[in-house]
């Protein structure tokens, strides 16, 4: 039987509940295959071949580093599972704001801690990723059709459209005409957009979409409320690394000045 | 003589964690409870974050529990600028929690627990065996997600709950079909409690010299005091002035204590302190058990965590109610920021949570402090773990060590 691994690096193991909740798929998964590693929820694991392994969480100790390359020389396929394993997760939003000692004393009030620390990062920057299946947790709609495709040698492909698209989809209606800050025009769709549903803006918890025009939703964030200053924080929370690619142009930044 | 135990990985709890034993001479030399989890420095990045961001943010301190992170850290929030929300937004948090415990507990159980006291090392192996058992948990989860997902917008880490309250409200349809949901779960939970009474829990018992949980008319509230055992009652502000928290040279988790001690908090701690104010219903499966409360017998948090659901489930049953009659009502109170500090304490799945905010007078975070179940079960399962291996020298390292793990999920830290 082909086996599986689901591992957990520096995270909340909420993707990994997510996938939990997939119980018919579970069923019908363990009759084809055997998942022969997954901590949190068996305790009788082997580290060895994997057909796919689907790893969560960012890389954040020397430890995750280790583990996480000893098992992409076991996997046939490594899938990054959730924003911290896609982007490096809420955890890595300061990254460029502050050093790693400045984190460590803030919060522990000592630059060491008893395992060896670094900054949290996206698996991708440690080792090479088959697939991305992003999400704060990741959908596991999504999740279900990855591994049936990947199983039937078939490649998953998620169209990085806009959040919006899904909007239009369900027919909700626009947070941002109503004034409340939405990250949906350059956030990657695939979670049907529930919290548009509710009334809640888009928080952008997938990541970028493809081509995201940051200068303009920048101006709409602004024109909805929130400084220049806030509205780049608040595009950062999930992107992790993708941040980098949050730049603003002069004329955006000056008009921070009294705001 | 010396032997050393190390168990370097455990299994089916929620984050990693290693445990290492000393026995030298037939003493009890040391006992190290590692968490080595990679920090995610909570407290670092919500700074200078608008308040809104804030729940939105710790709510990622665990997936499990999200609900009571998002929870306790609007109530801070509510805290530090004024904010009293309505009686409905009240029992709507009510029932999400109702919908938090039914999936963290029904997961715990029979995912987490029970295979142990059933020979597997998995729910998922044993599945084969035992199909309507496991299905029985998938269950009680599921109802409990649907409750998440349609007060929180989504199962895991849903953006609808707010300092404030919520920016939509279920329908009175929604509210019905969790009312039938909450009477459809009702036998699993009983045939879930006589299960869990049923089990062979080693005999265990060391009295707990301080326990602690929120002050309350009922389990269910988010109270602004702290209760512990020896009679002391403090505020929320004091909290910090009771618990103590250390950082473990050992352990990436920091480590709490109340007068040098360790304390017991979760689902023991709370069904031995609110056994009397129990739902007839609750008490009535109660009176049928062979095993009784209060107890001593840290395995017991198990069956703890069956009652709890069933009083919860109750309680969801009643709010309900309410809630269809008073709708259609209002989800949210305006919340505007002003300077000040905020406090949010409430029960989470696994123990007693603590949330602290300072804010500007623009709303921007300047300084937090978050005290989780984990730091605060540290020092209490070493305690226990101490007098379990006193207790099992004879024990072969294999029988030790499975009971060691035994006794740590049954607090899964
Ligand atoms: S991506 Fe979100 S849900 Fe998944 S592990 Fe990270 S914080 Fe948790
Ligand atoms: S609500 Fe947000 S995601 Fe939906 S259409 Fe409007 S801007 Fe796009
Ligand atoms: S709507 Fe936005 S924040 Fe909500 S789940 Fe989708 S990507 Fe994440």
């Amino acid at each position: 039987m082909v086996k599986i691994g689901i591992m957990g690096l520096t995270g909340c193991s909420g993707c990994q509940c997510e996938i939990l909740n997939c119980e018919e798929a579970i069923y019908r998964l363990i009759e084809k295959v055997e998942i022969s590693y997954f901590p949190l929820a068996q305790d009788n694991n082997s580290f060895g071949e994997f057909e796919i392994l689907f790893v969560e969480g960012s890389v954040t100790t020397e430890e995750d580093e280790r583990k996480v390359k000893e098992g992409r020389e076991r996997a046939k396929f490594l899938v990054a599972v959730g924003s911290c394993a896609c982007y490096g997760g809420v955890q890595s939003q300061r990254n460029d704001e502050a050093s790693l000692e400045e984190m460590l004393l803030a919060v522990y009030g000592r630059k060491e801690l008893p395992v060896k620390v670094q900054k949290p990062r996206a698996v991708s920057e440690v080792v090479k990723v088959d697939y991305e299946l992003p999400g704060c947790p990741l959908d596991k709609r999504q999740f279900v059709y990855a591994v049936a495709s990947i199983l039937n040698g078939v490649k998953p492909f998620f169209p990085k459209i806009p959040v919006c698209h899904e909007c239009k989809l369900s027919e909700t209606e626009c947070l941002t005409l109503k004034g409340i800050p939405c990250q949906g025009p350059v956030t990657f769709a695939g979670c049907g957009a529930p919290c548009t549903a509710s009334g809640v803006g888009c928080q952008g918890c997938r990541g970028n979409c493809d081509f995201p025009n940051f200068e303009e939703m920048v101006e709409i964030l602004k024109k909805n409320g929130l400084s220049t200053g806030d509205a780049v924080k608040f595009l950062k929370v999930f992107r992790g690394y993708q941040s980098k690619e949050i730049k603003l142009s002069e004329g955006v930044v000056e008009n921070e000045k009294g705001a | 003589m010396k032997r050393e135990l190390n168990i370097n990985h455990l299994t089916r709890v929620e984050g990693h964690g290693a445990v290492n034993i000393v026995i030298e001479n037939e003493m009890l030399k040391e006992i190290k409870l590692r968490f080595t989890e990679g920090p995610r420095f909570f407290e670092f990045i919500t700074r200078e974050r608008l308040y809104s961001e804030i729940p939105k943010i710790v709510s990622r301190i665990c997936g499990i529990c999200y609900v009571s992170h998002r929870l306790a850290s609007s109530l801070a929030v509510e805290d530090a600028f004024g904010v009293k929300v309505t009686p409905e937004i009240e029992l709507l948090r009510k029932l999400l929690v109702v919908g938090e415990y039914l999936e963290s507990h029904a997961l715990h159980l029979y995912f987490l627990a029970l295979p142990d006291y059933m020979g597997y090392p998995s729910a998922i192996a044993m599945a084969k065996d035992y199909p309507n058992i496991v299905r029985r948990g998938f269950f009680i989860k599921e109802v409990g997600n649907r409750i998440m997902k349609l007060i929180g917008g989504k199962t895991v880490h849903g953006e609808n709950i707010l300092p404030g309250g919520f920016k939509s409200v279920p329908s009175v349809d929604d509210l019905k079909k969790v009312q039938e949901d909450l009477h459809r779960v009702l036998p699993e939970i009983k045939a879930t409690i006589s299960l869990f009474d049923s089990l062979d829990y080693p005999e265990f018992n060391d009295p707990h010299e301080l326990q602690m949980c929120v002050e309350a008319d009922d389990p269910l509230s988010f109270g602004d005091k702290v209760t512990l055992s020896d009679g002391t009652v403090f505020t929320k502000q004091e909290y910090e002035l009771f618990v103590e928290e250390k950082v473990s040279d050992y352990s990436t988790a920091k480590c709490s204590t109340i007068k040098e001690k360790p304390f017991l908090i979760g689902p023991l701690a709370r069904v031995n302190h609110y056994a009397d104010r129990l739902l007839e219903g609750t008490k009535k499966q109660l009176f049928l058990l062979k095993n009784s409360f209060p107890s001593s017998n840290s395995l017991h948090a198990n069956l703890a965590r069956a009652i709890e659901i069933l009083e919860f489930a109750l309680r969801g049953i009643e709010i309900t109610e309410v809630l269809i009659n008073a709708s259609p009502f209002k989800g949210e109170v305006p919340v505007a920021p002003k300077k000040g500090t905020g406090f949010g304490v409430k029960e989470a799945p696994r123990g007693t949570l603590y949330h602290r905010y300072s804010f500007d007078d623009t709303g921007r975070c300047v300084s937090a402090n978050i005290i989780t179940p984990t730091a605060q079960l540290q020092a209490v399962i070493e305690r226990d773990l101490k007098s379990l291996v006193e207790r099992s020298k004879e024990a072969s390292d294999e029988e030790l060590k499975k009971r060691a793990e035994m006794l740590i999920r049954a607090y899964d830290p």
